[in-house]
């Protein structure tokens, strides 16, 4: 009981600290409180749906998914092709969308057997992973596209006939997603649609936990043997909530893109791994457990940090690079100390369980020598 | 016959297997498509000898079971922070890679033995944790290179006169300190060889150390550290002991780089770095609990083959310079690859 | 008999996916309509470009063309649908005329030529394909980054 409190505090300490960082940077950053809110409401409905991408494989007991890069890259293929075939606006997401699940699930299932193969090491294999099919994405974007994928269009293509330019813009899309049914309350526009979809996908979730599949996952995710006992195919299980994640990841990252209005082709999902998970540790999920609540307050105390610590840093500093390195540091010190976190409680859970059966064993040894 | 083969197949990975048939492949190619062959393989001497160190600097870590050193960067910051500090002192020269060694040296002993303790702290999930280790030192550092009071006017920004520049020019300082030394110019080619020499002497050094008692129990800890405990042996030291060797050899790697390529190259530049010297090795045929000098020669030299070959032959054969890519692709295939066999091996 | 039914249904989800993928390349294939004001000849006679057109969709004024002038407005779909505020000379009244008429597919960009539209002919002669003018592009190849670590500001 004790140590169950004990943990609670742990878990609650990394957004108690954001807060006191953002309380202590909002009045230093001079933003006024009605564009940090718009700013903050922009990049909920840009970037939640992409973290609730995260909530499943770590349901599965796989820890943060840093392949969810892989249905970004995803994304990005299915939404450069829409954008060469001039499909534009709502109808064009939901092509995009389309296109982007097959190839997604095809990845997901490839980085699921990878990953089945490198069990207990999964985080860094499939950030590895990420690596990996960055490669051959660029492979596909830089130098297949326009030779062997046709590309009609000289605006998105590089001069030299092949591969797709630095930047492919999403004129023709950009926040039509948000600005359908999107309401103003003083000054802050609302991007009701997007968060409906975001609602949907968390009532998805929810009732996803208490399906077959979903309480197979939660089994595997604390104890595969066991699970293997009660019959529950491990790898299978395994593999579909990489592949769910994948899935999901790409179709978040059609809103995040969406709402950018551009895509940056070979940079655009390389850092999105990182702030998602950064984002979602803010919001006091830890490697092993996470809620659809820490997505929400993550987002908005990680990005309240983003929007902030620039402006604060270039005020105490009068240099605006030092904030800048300053949130980038916070990203990844975060996901350093939620890792080391995890690693010592594991750690503690199996040195405690090792005492507890040398302690029955040694009971036994000394009722055997008894007799 | 034929099981033999596959065997020995298997035994050396496919993978490598492909790596290394795909630089040969490039050598036979490169004197048709037009490469100058001797050209080349001075390039690929001179990029060995820059890189040899860094690589270098995974093997202890691998001994000890501390699994492949992604937090390479911590160590490379402390080389960074003792160049900096060197060319801040106003040493020139030769002289000034002498006294960055002598500064990156304490500095590389105090984070490597957090670094150790840390690790010690989290057994099991050392690599993932050594990523974000080396991560968040670099983004960390990189608000220190703006703050730290450096004044030398080589190094600081001209316009405000404080932070140091992204990239230091090393020219009247140790740029090619090493490679002058006895340095062997035939025509086209030249040959670094004290740098080489350098390599020498700390490969055969971690060699020798590797053959001492502690040596042995390190390569236990390794292999068993159950059957290392039961021996008598301190684990936790002895790890600790090879992450700080490791987190040293990075610094002098950096700093053996760093006078091969004649800049010093500061905030955002060590990030990747870990990457390319973490799969020089795994092709060199170290796995993740692994590793012997002969991987880190062997490995270096078909990595640093194929990222200087590649452009050339390619950019002359098919006119398209894929490089990057197949860098990309065959260095993160080689470390996916090793991951996934750690799991066979501990099964059996 | 349960695992065919289960085939059958994803078979279905499947088909219905794609039929769904195929709407969408129809209802949201885009076109950029180009309106000119400008005078012309067609069939051995002359057309006048107007003094003033407006141009309306969706109850919103999305080009306004003077004499000789070329507006411009994105749609979505192949239907066109537009109100066309003309005012023949200065100072005379606008009159509107409510105009609609099919786009083809495979256009992106649709020259309509306003004069030849209100004087009824066909639309082979006032639609024509806008082909944008391949602007020498400059000699310096874009620089691909691949690999660089960027801070971006909007994350």
């Amino acid at each position: 009981m004790n140590n169950k409190k004990k943990f609670d505090f742990r878990q609650a300490s990394v957004p108690v600290m954001f807060i006191i960082i953002c309380a202590i940077c909002i009045p230093l950053s001079g933003l006024s409180p009605k564009m940090l809110i718009n700013e903050i409401v922009t990049r909920m409905g840009r970037n939640s749906f992409l973290i609730l991408s995260l909530l499943i494989p770590i349901m599965a007991g796989m820890g943060l998914n840093f392949g969810m890069t892989l249905g970004a890259m995803a994304a990005e293929i299915a939404l450069i092709l829409v954008c060469d075939w001039q499909i534009v606006s709502v109808p064009g997401m939901i092509l995009a969308a389309i296109i982007s699940v097959p190839i997604s699930v095809l990845l997901g299932i490839f980085c699921g057997n990878i990953l089945n193969r490198a069990k207990g090491r999964e985080m860094i294999t499939s950030y590895i992973m990420s690596f990996f099919v960055n490669g051959i994405y660029q492979l596909i974007v830089l130098y297949l596209m326009g030779k062997v994928i046709p590309i009609k269009h000289s605006s998105i293509k590089l001069p030299r006939g092949y591969g797709i330019r630095n930047t492919v813009s999403l004129l023709s899309m950009r926040q039509k997603l948000d600005n359908m049914l999107a309401i103003n309350i003083a000054g802050v526009k609302i991007p009701v649609l997007t968060f409906i979809i975001i609602a949907i996908m968390c009532l998805i979730i929810v009732w996803f936990r208490k399906t077959k599949l979903g309480q197979d996952m939660r089994a595997v995710g604390q104890d595969m043997e066991v699970a293997r006992d009660a019959g529950i195919e491990v790898e299978k299980t395994r593999i579909i909530s990489i592949v769910i994640s994948t899935v999901l990841a790409g179709l978040g990252m059609i809103i995040y893109l969406q709402n950018m209005g551009n895509i940056a082709t070979y940079t655009a999902h390389s850092q999105i791994g990182m702030f998602c998970i950064a984002a979602l540790l803010v919001g006091g999920a830890s490697v092993d457990k996470a809620s659809i609540g820490n997505v929400f307050l993550g987002v908005v105390l990680f990005h309240t940090m983003f929007i902030v610590a620039p402006r604060a840093g270039a005020y105490i500093t009068g240099d605006s690079m030092i904030g800048e390195y300053f949130r980038v540091f916070v990203s990844y010190a975060v996901i350093t100390v939620a890792l080391i976190m995890y690693e010592t409680n594991k750690r503690k859970a199996k040195s405690a369980a090792s005492m507890e059966l040398a302690a029955a064993q040694d009971s036994e040894d000394s009722k055997k020598s008894a007799d | 016959m034929k099981d033999k083969i596959t065997d020995s197949i298997k035994e050396f990975g496919l993978p490598r297997l492909i790596i290394t048939g795909f630089l040969l492949l490039l050598l036979i190619l490169a004197p048709f498509v037009g490469a100058d062959l001797p050209t080349q393989i001075s390039n690929i001497i001179n990029r060995f000898s820059w890189n040899g160190v860094l690589v270098l600097a995974m093997v202890p870590m691998v001994h000890s079971g501390c699994g492949l050193n992604f937090g390479l960067p911590l160590g490379i910051i402390s080389g960074l922070l003792g160049a900096t500090i060197s060319i801040e002192l106003g040493f020139t020269g030769a002289a000034s890679f002498v006294v960055a060694i002598l500064v990156a040296t304490p500095f590389a002993l105090v984070f490597g033995t957090l670094y150790g303790w840390l690790l010690n702290k989290i057994k099991g999930g050392e690599m993932m944790i050594a990523t974000y280790v080396g991560f968040s030192s670099v983004s960390l550092m990189c608000m220190m290179w703006l703050v730290l009071p450096y004044h030398s006017p080589n190094m600081v920004w001209g316009l405000s006169g404080k932070g140091l520049r992204t990239t230091i020019s090393l020219e009247g300082y140790f740029d090619q300190a090493l490679a002058h030394i006895l340095q062997i110019n035939i025509g086209n080619i030249s040959i670094p060889t004290g740098t080489l020499l350098f390599f020498a002497l700390l490969a055969f050094a971690i060699w020798a150390f590797l053959h001492t008692k502690t040596g042995t129990a390190m390569t236990a800890v390794g292999s068993n550290p159950a059957f290392a405990r039961a021996a008598g042996i301190n684990v936790d030291k002895v790890r600790m002991l090879s992450v700080v060797m490791s987190t040293w050899l990075a610094a002098i790697g950096i700093l053996v780089y760093e006078q091969g390529f004649g800049f010093i190259q500061l905030y955002m530049a060590p990030f990747y770095m870990a990457l390319p010297a973490v799969s020089a090795i795994l092709i060199g045929g170290a796995s993740v609990n692994k590793a012997s000098i002969m991987n880190v020669i062997i490995g270096t030299i078909l990595f640093q083959g194929i990222v200087t070959m590649t452009p050339t032959v390619m950019n002359n054969m098919i006119h398209m310079d894929m490089s990057e890519i197949i860098r990309i692709i065959a260095s993160m295939g080689m470390i996916l690859f090793a991951l996934t066999r750690k799991t066979e091996a501990a099964k059996r | 008999m349960n695992k065919k039914r289960q085939l059958i249904f994803r078979c279905a989800a499947i088909l219905l996916v794609i039929a769904l993928a195929v709407v969408m390349f129809v209802i949201g294939r885009g076109h950029t309509i180009y309106f000119d004001n400008k005078a012309c000849e067609y069939g051995g006679k002359s057309y006048d470009a107007y003094y003033k057109v407006t141009v309306v969709k969706d109850k919103e004024k999305v080009a306004k063309l003077a004499e000789d002038e070329r507006g411009m407005a994105d749609l979505m779909g192949q239907k066109l649908t537009v109100t066309l505020e003309i005012t023949d000379k200065k100072g005379e009244e606008p009159h509107s005329h409510k105009v609609s008429m099919p786009i083809p597919y495979s256009m992106d960009g649709v020259v309509i030529n306003v004069p030849l539209l209100m004087a009824g002919q066909s639309a082979d002669a006032y639609m024509s394909e806008f082909v944008p003018i391949a602007t020498p592009e400059e000699d310096e190849e874009e620089e691909v980054v691949i690999d660089e670590f960027e801070m971006t500001d909007d994350v």
